[in-house]
Formats: C-alpha cells, sequence, structure tokens
C-alpha cells in the first residue's frame, strides 16, 4: 500500500510547487491532499490516511504552530509525522515548532533536492 | 547593529535568491531614479512587525506578474487571476523571509504578517508620514519590477 502526503499552505501555488518538487525529487505519492490552513488540515487527518504533513507556519485561521498543539491533542492523528515548509527558521519557533512533534524543517525557497535530502529520510 | 545592514542590497540579494531558486531566473538590479517611476497592474504586500514596523511590497506590471506565475506553476498565465495574485503574494513572503533572516543576524527580530495582493490600473501605496522608504528595481527578461520597503 503506498503512502500519501498532506499539503498544508494558504498559497495555492506553493501547494502546487511543493507537489512538483515532491515529484522531481523522485519522491512518489499514491495521494497528496491539500489544506489552506491548520483546521482544514485537522478535518483531513480525521477523515484520511495521510502518512507524513508538510505544513507552513504562518497561515490564517489557524497557523502551523496551533495546528501541532491541536494535532497533538487528539490521540488518533498526533502521532502522524510533521515536516515545516516555511520562510520561519528562527530557531526559536522552530524550537518551538519541535517541541510540539515537528521532525524538522525546510525554508522557503527551497529545491527539489533540499525537500528530497530533508523529507528522504523520513519516509 | 540594524543601522549597519546595506537594505538595498539586502534586499536585491534575498531576491535574487528566490528568483533564482524557485524559477531558475537571474535578475539585473538597477538603481532607482526618475527614468524607471514604479508602473504596477499587480502590488503584493506583506506587513512586518516587531523589530521594525512596515511592509514590503512587490510592485508588478502584468506582463512581468504574469511570467513569474507561469514560472511558478509550470504553465503559461493568460490574466492576472487568482493564481497570479497568489504566486506574487508567495515571493513577497520568501523575499521578506529572507529580509527577516538578514535583520536577525544583526540581532532584530522581525515579524512576518500574511501577504495581501492588489490588482488594478490606478492606485497607490502609502506608508505613514514618517516611513523611510527603499525601492529597488530589478531587471528579468519580461520586463522590471520593484520591491518596496516601507518602515519605521
Amino acid at each position: 500500500m503506498g503512502k500519501n502526503v498532506l499539503l498544508v499552505d494558504d498559497s495555492s501555488t506553493m501547494r502546487k510547487i511543493v507537489g512538483r518538487s515532491l515529484r522531481q525529487a523522485g519522491i512518489e505519492f499514491d495521494n497528496i491532499y491539500e489544506a489552506a490552513d491548520g483546521l482544514e488540515a485537522l478535518a483531513i487527518l480525521e477523515s484520511k490516511k495521510v502518512d507524513i504533513v508538510l505544513s507552513d507556519i504562518n497561515m490564517p485561521n489557524m497557523d502551523g504552530i496551533t495546528f501541532l498543539k491541536e494535532k497533538a491533542a487528539r490521540p488518533a492523528i498526533k502521532d502522524i509525522p510533521v515536516l515545516m515548509i516555511s520562510t520561519e527558521t528562527g530557531d526559536d519557533i522552530i524550537g518551538e515548532a519541535k517541541s510540539l512533534g515537528a521532525l524538522g524543517a525546510i525554508k522557503k525557497p527551497f529545491t527539489p533536492d533540499k525537500v528530497n535530502e530533508v523529507l528522504g529520510p523520513l519516509l | 547593529m540594524a543601522d549597519e545592514l546595506d537594505l538595498e542590497n539586502e534586499i536585491f540579494k534575498g531576491t535574487q535568491d528566490v528568483f533564482s531558486t524557485m524559477i531558475s531566473v537571474e535578475l539585473e538590479r538597477e538603481t532607482f531614479n526618475g527614468q524607471n517611476a514604479i508602473q504596477s497592474n499587480l502590488t503584493s504586500m506583506i506587513g512586518l512587525g516587531g523589530g521594525i514596523c512596515g511592509a514590503l511590497a512587490i510592485h508588478c506590471p502584468a506582463a512581468v506578474a504574469k511570467a513569474i506565475t507561469a514560472g511558478f506553476i509550470g504553465m503559461e498565465v493568460e490574466e492576472l487571476d487568482e493564481d497570479v495574485k497568489d504566486a506574487i503574494g508567495e515571493i513577497a513572503n520568501m523575499v521578506a523571509g529572507n529580509l527577516k533572516v538578514s535583520y536577525a543576524a544583526t540581532g532584530v527580530n522581525v515579524e512576518l504578517a500574511i501577504p495581501t495582493s492588489i490588482v488594478g490600473d490606478k492606485f497607490r501605496v502609502s506608508g505613514m508620514a514618517e516611513a523611510k522608504r527603499i525601492v529597488v528595481p530589478m531587471k528579468m527578461a519580461e520586463g522590471l519590477f520593484w520591491v518596496e520597503l516601507m518602515y519605521v
């Protein structure tokens, strides 16, 4: 059975770019689900089988940090791994994300090679 | 410390990094003068807070905005639609993110808001009366665009 990924970003363009970067990096998923904020992401995680989440931090409605907190509080989805993809790469905010369970972060802008370097070992 | 930043250079380097990394486009930097006043059909802005307060804006003529978006999403773009507003907004987000990194190296923390895009033929973007203003024109094959920082 193949793997499924959830891309969380308020920019639909960025979701397309991340999806394309995954393909260019040779990382294949059976399904690429998309969410525009943390609220939509939680709803998808609770209704679909998702193997890994790639999430922005600065988003309207529910940002990436709040999404991590909410996810951690829900036993059925709390163990699904999350990698942050964001312009936010300060030690404080990435440290907070990691303390809430994020596995790491990719800084925007990024190349497919960078996505492969960080994401590849997690799959 | 932050006063030591060459903001024009940091803005150009940060923008060049975004374009070369994301759409493999190399930019030429121009000097802002009376011959290259801002001409925009689409402006994307992102608010800045924390150690500096203001906004970073990217001003694009239609042809440039469409070309950038086409490079981003990998298909031709016919009009200034939602994809174009979203793509230029994301460019503004990443350029501001690189500027945030530059400021962080001087000990200044900058917070970023969510980008906003405006489409139109006649509009003006104004900052606070006492705001400093830096405009960096940049050139790609389809023409000039401008990155503007307004801050106090």
